[in-house]
């Protein structure tokens, strides 16, 4: 045996071995559950009620309530250059987000900003994950410092970048002029195709952190003997990776980039600092154009497009979590 | 007993945020709170408002008041909200741009009535009586003072370039924007406004252009009875816009909003800045250049010798929904006159509402003599009433800002611009008042 | 992994370890430097990367003339709290989703993932009005109960992962014992999901500390705002303070590293018990 760099690759970590929990747990509740039966049934009810009742109450209080009470002004004139006639309006606002000749751009952005983002963090997230399984000199304080990017608010980060990209005193280009990479100042933040560059930067800066913290802690999970079965079989590194580790942390893998997806969606504060939508509204996604909307007050709009939102992420998620099952039971 | 500790501390965290809240109720011995929102919030600002309050609250041991100073980027919206909510907003900041929508959905108190008889009506100047009331005889606000805008400009650098006199015409400033220009240094003529509010600007010039033939009492409408848009002169007048930002601007500026022109010049990097006196207290407070490298002149010309002063105004109003009126009042009484409103207007760099700053030395001397000047010469500096009370101007202003980008990009032809606008504001005259 | 690295891997690893940190650490050690320059500097052309004197001006302003103090207490106040009772909340919760089927709990979690996908914009407005009749504006009490609201799903489904990696051997034999299920879920499973609830409640505390819009718009007076929306306000307008900026900047940052610092090992050790079921 030489000496312990490769062998204790793996932290000690207390894991719980999943198939230690499956046998031992299940045909106890089992058993359990045939003797008490029915004195437990309404005890058990009673707890679960009790217990669901607290994040329940507060969350139908402070985010549905607000949320449905919002939504009828979707069907409605509401628009605070003149709120002496709020009657209903059909679906008159929703025409006039599909008439608006930005919604083709909010869409195509938003449809940028989420897969230009998502890819290269998840990408990059699962890179640094793979290699901070690794033991070596510093991990712990190379993980402390990359991964706090994550505790920074997105408004900061947005203000933070637009100080950097500053055309003028911007270190950006300091940079890249002192590299030669360009010959006089770039105006990003002035040219909607190299702002949304900016702000699509910003959010993988932010965005890997999250990726490389849920992987890392994912791969924890696959049990060594996994990775010894397959070093038995012959198994190169990218065969080991396709075949062995994604598809055995898929399920949290597809939970992650799903959940990030709708995140990303739902993500104006970058953007909300660094351009705020400008120049030209050409780098709005559908969160800030709302909150865009909500400055001009037009509030039923504003909603309108906020229940599309909604209505398009409960359809893609439905799908996406459909599509992702399917291929999970085939494997 | 580190847990004990750590309960310790919750629990004190706890008290806190329970005991936390301020302006509910208060003692029961007829103390009234109100609550005072401001809008164009800056730190400098809400330290200057304190210490009013302060003395307000000095005079007025019965009434306590509650400075509520939201970011400025989301005061309106703040403002609407709670207004929408009928509570919590007692006296407020009220401006031109949005007494017409605010007073239209009931949210503003008419003052009128409790101001009749009062003393600092007196003291006022003839345009703030003016602002200060509507068509109608309603007073929503009291103007705190006035923005009317003038040229900062760098005496150092237009001496370095050769000049020995400010622009005093927009031809002028563009040459001598672009003679200081030079991006390698990171000098730039002028600081653009693309950003938000860049129609106010546009406008400005095209009525500099057209002055001979503006209608006084509405800067949008030409004596005719057509709007300004449709005039000739508007066409010539944006081309040479246009060529002030591709040749003596800094390409960033397509995106440059009031903060960033501001901080373009305050930091050094400008040499021109079109802007309200507000700036002379920001731009004294910069330590990047120094009073003696800056002056102001008075407005651009355009090719017919006369320039439009565009006033705008904001002030002080009450809200409908107080229940403490009476008091509210008796605030905006107390700031629109005697020391208050003119420390106001000093501090801030406002133009003052009250007749006897025109005695007063502080507005004779420095940056101030260009705004003394142009009050002195009134066939040359045209004072023009700006639309901004129309219901749809917030509307109006998005969508002319969005037009304004679009042609600076490229995408949009000054041409389809003004024709665009033209179509707009007649539309709207046909369907509407104003 | 039992393979043996070949050199070449172990250099592309090294390369991109490094870039990826420099890329990471750059623009804070940008701000920071930023923030250390005397005004007058920040705009001095060619750029400095070291500042030839550090100057405390940018802070010292943000004492004098904000009250930056009275921020950072109230963000530490409201992020606390919210994120102890969010966290102690979603416990129970997901306590429940983890160890009972029912039949409504298919549509409870489905109601989680919805809150996700709400943004934020549809609502504040009726929240609003909702706060002003419960008296709860302007109240720091009310903003740490929106922010529990907020943080409860998310939270409640990470914590549901560790509560399904534990056995219910462990707390079933306690329950024999004769401990409540309350009991059982406190003397038993508290201790051994620590790492998980200290994850969970780092996760909160940082949603709440940066979060900007709500308390916009439910704060109104000096004393009861919090950092972010002070952060909003040197973008004030006149002018991008941007010394003060990146001075707060700075302050606003240092929490939730040390934050980090400290507690980087149990994320990551406490995600690994939870993320399997994610």
């Amino acid at each position: 045996m030489r000496a312990g760099t490769e062998l204790s690759e793996h932290p000690p970590v207390r894991r719980p071995s999943r198939k230690g929990r499956k046998e031992a747990a299940r045909p106890a509740r089992r058993q359990d559950g045939g003797r008490r039966k029915r004195e437990f049934t309404a005890r058990r009810g009673a707890m679960i009620a009790g217990f669901m009742s607290p994040a329940v109450i507060f969350v139908a209080v402070f985010t549905y309530y607000p949320m449905v009470a919002g939504s009828q002004m979707a069907f409605r004139h509401w628009d605070l250059a003149d709120l002496t006639d709020t009657s209903f309006a059909g679906l008159a606002n929703f025409k006039e987000i599909f008439d608006d000749p930005l919604w083709g751009t909010v869409l195509s952005n938003t449809a940028l900003w989420v897969v230009a983002s998502i890819v290269p963090q998840l990408v990059i997230g699962f890179a640094l994950a793979l290699w901070l399984r690794r033991r070596f000199r510093f991990r712990g304080l190379y993980q402390a410092l990359i991964f706090f990017p994550w505790a920074i608010s997105g408004f900061l980060i947005g203000v933070l970048f637009r100080w950097m990209f500053n055309s003028e005193f911007g270190v950006v280009n300091d940079l890249l002029m002192k590299a030669r990479l360009i010959d006089e100042p770039v105006a990003w933040l002035a040219d909607p195709h190299t702002a949304m560059v900016v702000i699509i930067v910003a959010n993988i800066w932010y965005g890997v952190t999250f990726f490389a913290i849920m992987i890392l802690a994912a791969l924890q999970s696959v049990p060594d003997e996994v990775y010894e079965a397959a070093a038995l079989d012959g198994a190169g590194k990218a065969r080991t990776l396709f075949q062995i580790t994604i598809p055995y942390i898929r399920t949290m893998l597809a939970l992650t980039v799903l959940l990030r997806i709708i995140w990303i969606f739902n993500f104006p504060d970058i953007i909300f600092g660094t351009t705020g939508g400008g120049p030209n509204n050409e780098t709005h996604i559908v969160t800030t154009w709302m909150i865009h909307i909500t400055q001009q007050g037009d509030y039923g709009k504003a909603s309108a497009l906020g229940l599309l939102v909604v209505a398009g992420l409960l359809l893609f998620s439905v799908f996406y979590l459909t599509a992702t099952r399917e291929k999970g039971a085939k494997s | 007993m580190k847990r004990r500790n750590a309960v310790a501390a919750l629990g004190l965290a706890l008290t806190m945020t329970v005991t936390g809240c301020s302006a509910m109720g208060g003692p029961g011995d007829g103390t009234v709170t109100l609550n005072m929102v401001e809008s164009l919030t800056n730190p400098a600002r809400t330290q200057v408002l304190k210490q009013l309050i302060a003395d307000f609250e000095k005079r007025n041991p019965k009434i306590k008041v509650n400075l509520v100073s939201p970011p400025t980027s989301q005061a309106d919206q703040k403002m609407q909200q709670m207004l929408q909510s009928g509570s919590g907003v007692d006296t407020l900041e009220v401006r031109d741009i949005t007494v017409g929508s605010w007073s239209n959905n009931g949210w503003l108190y008419d003052m009128s009535e409790d101001l009749t008889g009062w003393s600092g009506w007196r003291g006022l100047t003839e345009n703030a009586v003016e602002a200060a009331t509507d068509a109608k005889g309603r007073t929503y606000f009291v103007p705190y003072g006035f923005y009317g805008m003038s040229l900062f400009y760098r005496t150092d650098l237009t001496a370095e370039a050769g000049r020995d006199k400010p622009p005093r015409t927009w031809d002028e400033l563009v040459e001598q924007a672009s003679a200081i220009q030079d991006t390698s240094k990171r000098r730039y003529g002028y600081a653009f406004r693309g950003g938000p509010n860049a129609s106010s600007n546009v406008t400005a010039i095209i009525e500099a252009y057209a002055a001979d033939r503006l209608d006084p009492a509405n800067g949008y409408r030409l004596t005719d009875g057509r709007t300004v848009f449709s005039a000739p002169e508007a066409s010539a007048a944006l081309e040479k816009y246009v060529e002030l930002f591709k040749k003596g601007s800094p390409p960033s500026s397509i995106a440059w909003g009031y903060p960033e022109m501001v901080e373009g010049f305050a930091n050094g990097s400008t040499a021109f800045l079109l802007q309200d006196p507000e700036v002379i207290a920001t731009l004294r407070e910069s330590k990047a250049i120094d009073e003696k490298q800056w002056s102001t002149a008075p407005l651009l010309a355009g090719p017919g010798g006369k320039a439009v002063q565009p006033l705008a105004t904001a002030g002080w109003g009450v809200a409908r929904g107080s229940k403490h009126k009476a008091e509210a009042v008796k605030l905006v009484e107390f700031l629109s006159q005697g020391e208050a409103s003119a420390t106001f207007a000093k501090e801030n760099s406002l133009i003052p509402i009250l007749k006897q700053a025109d005695e007063d030395p502080f507005y004779r001397t420095g940056p101030w003599a260009s705004y003394v000047a142009m009050n002195q010469a009134p066939d040359t500096y045209l004072t023009v009433t700006q639309p901004r009370d129309a219901p749809w101007f917030t509307e109006w202003t998005q969508k002319a800002d969005a037009d304004v980008q679009k042609m600076l990009l490229g995408k949009m032809t000054p041409k389809r611009l003004l024709d665009d606008w033209d179509a707009y504001w007649t539309a709207k005259w046909k369907n509407g008042k104003s | 992994m039992n393979t043996k690295e070949s050199t070449a891997g172990k250099t592309v690893r090294i390369v991109f370890l490094t870039l990826w940190l420099i890329f990471t650490v750059f623009p804070l050690y940008w701000i920071t430097i930023t923030s250390f320059k005397p005004p007058g500097a920040i705009f001095a052309f060619p750029l400095s990367y070291w500042p030839e004197e550090f100057s405390l001006d940018n802070y010292a302003g943000l004492f004098d003339k904000a009250e930056f103090g009275t921020y950072l207490v109230n963000s530490l106040i409201v992020a606390t709290v919210a994120g102890v009772l969010a966290t102690a909340i979603s416990m129970l919760s997901a306590y429940v989703l983890a160890r009972f089927e029912f039949r409504s709990k298919g549509a409870l979690l489905m109601a989680a993932l919805v809150t996700q996908m709400i943004p934020a914009f549809i609502a504040l407005g009726p929240l609003y009005l909702l706060m002003t009749d419960l008296r709860l504006v302007d109240n720091r009490f009310g903003l740490v109960l929106v922010y529990v609201a907020v943080c409860i799903p998310f939270c409640t489904v990470m914590l549901r992962g560790f509560f399904e990696n534990i056995p219910d051997t462990l707390e079933e034999a306690a329950m024999i014992d004769g401990c409540s299920r309350f009991g059982a879920l406190f003397r038993v499973l508290l201790p051994v999901m620590r790492p998980g609830i200290i994850a969970a409640f780092i996760f909160n505390f940082v949603n709440c500390w940066n979060e900007l819009f709500l308390s916009v718009t439910l704060m109104n007076s000096d004393d009861n705002k919090t950092v972010p929306t002070a952060l909003n306000g040197f973008i004030s307008s006149f002018n991008i303070d941007w010394g003060s900026m990146s001075a707060a900047a700075v302050l606003t940052i240092l929490p939730t590293m040390v934050l980090f610092a400290f507690a980087s090992r149990h994320i990551v050790q406490g995600l690994t018990a939870g993320a399997v079921k994610g």
